[in-house]
């Protein structure tokens, strides 16, 4: 038999030291994170009397559902909801497919000005929108677009190309070999029919994480919305919540947060749904630069 | 054939380049145009003069655009210089293995796909002075006697005052999860050896932090506080809905002051002058952030 050595270990004070510093700032941070989503939770549970007590309950009497269906005849809260989806669907599926026919050629064919454009689309998507905001208000008046649902798409598709088309020329260019495209060039495809059949088909995850990207772009914005469309019915959920706070103030707190759970749990869920391939998008192009 | 492979790749990128014209360069090129003109809407009578330099002295003029200025830059190094402190000690702690590891990490991403809206909404709930957790706690602990006033306080030191930590803590709290996860995916990328013949040569936990972790997340970091910075100096959302820039104009950026400038005060011409100092101030971090990353390809 061989005898085993059981090695020695040196106690690492420093090493325990530092991962209990750690551990305990981290907690800390942990708290500042949570806290936020508990309080709004708890708050959406309690009746008007509980909730405005003085200090505050951490903990709501009953579970009742009572406050989410006050919330959604608060403010035509379904029907903002309804905007929002329609509005930031059709902004997804519109930036994906121009989005991947752009990010295609540029990561596969080096065509001249390709750098050029890279570098236009990286320029724009770095300048914060604030920039624009005057001439994009006046373009989209001259156009006739402001308060219709056309002009925020096209803003919203406009505003989320550039990261659409950089993420996914990344995406291309690393996920299969140039072999796949002159292997189905010589099988009778041409450009075209070489992406839209061979090439497409197996980029679903770069599609579903832009896809899911330029989703939540649009569902969580607020600046173009209040900016582009702000009239009655057809606002979406974020200026609809905004303006609401704006006319009630206090009132009805419970009603309002539960409005806010619901506004949040669309963008939570789609976004748990495609949180590898974005993660995964997001960090290759900067960790590799 | 090339030619016409050419003529291909244009066709297949037209449409986002003409989008991208449409609604992101143009713009950009018109609000600097609209900062020469007078383009005051109470006044259009006059129609749009060309005014020269004469919006920006007036901004430079005006005390509140100043202040503005030097809360943006306030702004955009607290919440960068917090983030990233933060941003690292997280990410050290989930790149230990222990269980609940995947549970925390989907965890700590929720705040960033919450619209900043929500998260200001209820930011505002938790800073009601009478219903503040946050205060009910320091009570309790002595540490106060009065209530804070989280958004309201309008005592200042210089231009440090508790609406702005509060506002930035909001916009940390949102913008958390993105530093966090890019931070972990450098670490994730170290390899184990490097830590296990640093060990060997005797260094202990903190050397290995300073000679084998900081060095290899330097370049992430980097990227961090550029990508950070740009969009921190354009930050419009938290403050706007949180405070509309007050009190005495304590939490008031440079984003806020140009939009209520124009669709408050209705000068355009103001407001576009304002924000042509943020195009001016990012495209130059943008130009130089570019052409390192473009010279490294």
């Amino acid at each position: 038999m061989i005898a085993r050595t059981i090695p020695i270990r040196r106690i690492d004070w420093q090493d325990i030291l530092r991962r209990f510093a750690i551990t305990v700032f981290a907690i800390a941070t942990f708290i500042f994170v949570l806290m936020p989503f508990f309080w709004t939770l708890k708050s959406s549970f309690q009746t008007d009397l509980e909730i405005l007590a003085i200090p505050p309950k951490w903990f709501p009497r009953s579970l009742t559902l009572e406050f989410y269906i006050q919330a959604l005849k608060l403010a035509p809260i379904p029907r903002y909801m309804l905007n929002s989806l329609l509005v930031s669907f059709i902004t997804a599926v519109l930036c994906t497919t121009f989005g991947s026919m752009a990010g295609y050629v540029l990561a596969r064919y080096p065509f001249p000005g390709a750098t050029l454009i890279l570098a236009f689309f990286l320029f724009t998507q770095l300048i914060p929108s604030i920039t624009r905001i005057f001439p994009v208000y006046f373009v989209l008046r001259d156009l006739r677009l402001l308060n219709t649902y056309v002009g925020l798409v096209i803003a919203y598709v406009s505003f989320s190309l550039p990261y659409a088309v950089l993420m996914l020329q990344g995406f291309f260019r690393a996920s299969y070999p140039i072999e796949l495209e002159e292997a189905a060039l010589i099988d009778g495809c041409n450009w075209f029919t070489a992406f839209t059949r061979i090439i497409l088909p197996i980029s679903i995850p770069g599609i579903v994480a832009i896809a899911t990207y330029s989703f939540l772009g649009a569902w969580n914005d607020f600046l173009w919305a209040s900016l582009i469309l702000n009239k009655g019915e057809m606002k979406t959920i974020q200026v609809g919540l905004r303006d609401y706070i704006g006319e009630m103030g206090l009132q009805q707190v419970n009603a309002f947060m539960a409005a806010c759970v619901m506004t949040a749990i669309p963008a939570i869920v789609l976004f748990r749904f495609a949180q590898r391939n974005i993660v995964t998008g997001l960090t290759a192009g900067a960790v590799k630069g | 054939m090339m030619r016409r492979r050419n003529l291909f790749c244009y066709l297949m990128v037209m449409p986002a380049i003409l989008m991208v014209l449409l609604l992101g360069v143009y713009p950009m090129l018109a609000s600097i145009r609209m900062s020469f003109l007078q383009y005051d809407l109470l006044r259009m009578r006059d129609g749009t003069p060309f005014v020269g330099f004469k919006n920006f002295q007036d901004i430079f003029a005006d005390p509140r655009f100043r202040m503005a200025i030097l809360n943006t830059f306030l702004f955009t190094i607290i919440v960068i210089s917090t983030v990233i402190f933060l941003g690292l000690m997280i990410a050290q702690l989930l790149n230990m293995e222990f269980r609940g590891r995947g549970f925390l990490r989907t965890l700590i991403l929720v705040p960033w796909v919450t619209p900043p809206v929500v998260a200001a909404m209820i930011w505002m709930w938790i800073f009601n002075p009478e219903r503040s957790p946050i205060n009910q706690i320091l009570r309790a602990a002595g540490l106060i006697q009065v209530n804070i006033r989280w958004l309201t306080d309008a005592s200042s030191f210089g231009p440090f005052s508790i609406p702005m930590f509060a506002v930035s803590s909001v916009r940390v709290w949102n913008g958390l999860a993105f530093v966090t996860i890019m931070i972990l995916a450098s670490l994730q990328s170290i390899p184990h050896e490097l830590y296990e013949a640093a060990q060997i040569d005797g260094a202990g936990a903190l050397a290995r932090f300073r000679y084998v972790t900081l060095p290899m997340v330097r370049p992430v970091i980097a990227i961090l506080v550029t990508l950070l910075s740009l969009s921190a100096m354009g930050h419009f959302e938290v403050n706007y809905v949180m405070t509309g820039g007050g009190p005495r104009d304590l939490t008031n950026i440079v984003g806020v002051l140009a939009y209520q400038r124009a669709f408050t005060h209705y000068r355009f011409d103001q407001g576009a002058a304002m924000t042509t100092v943020i195009l001016l101030i990012t495209a130059t971090i943008a130009t130089f952030y570019i052409r390192s990353r473009f010279r490294e390809s």
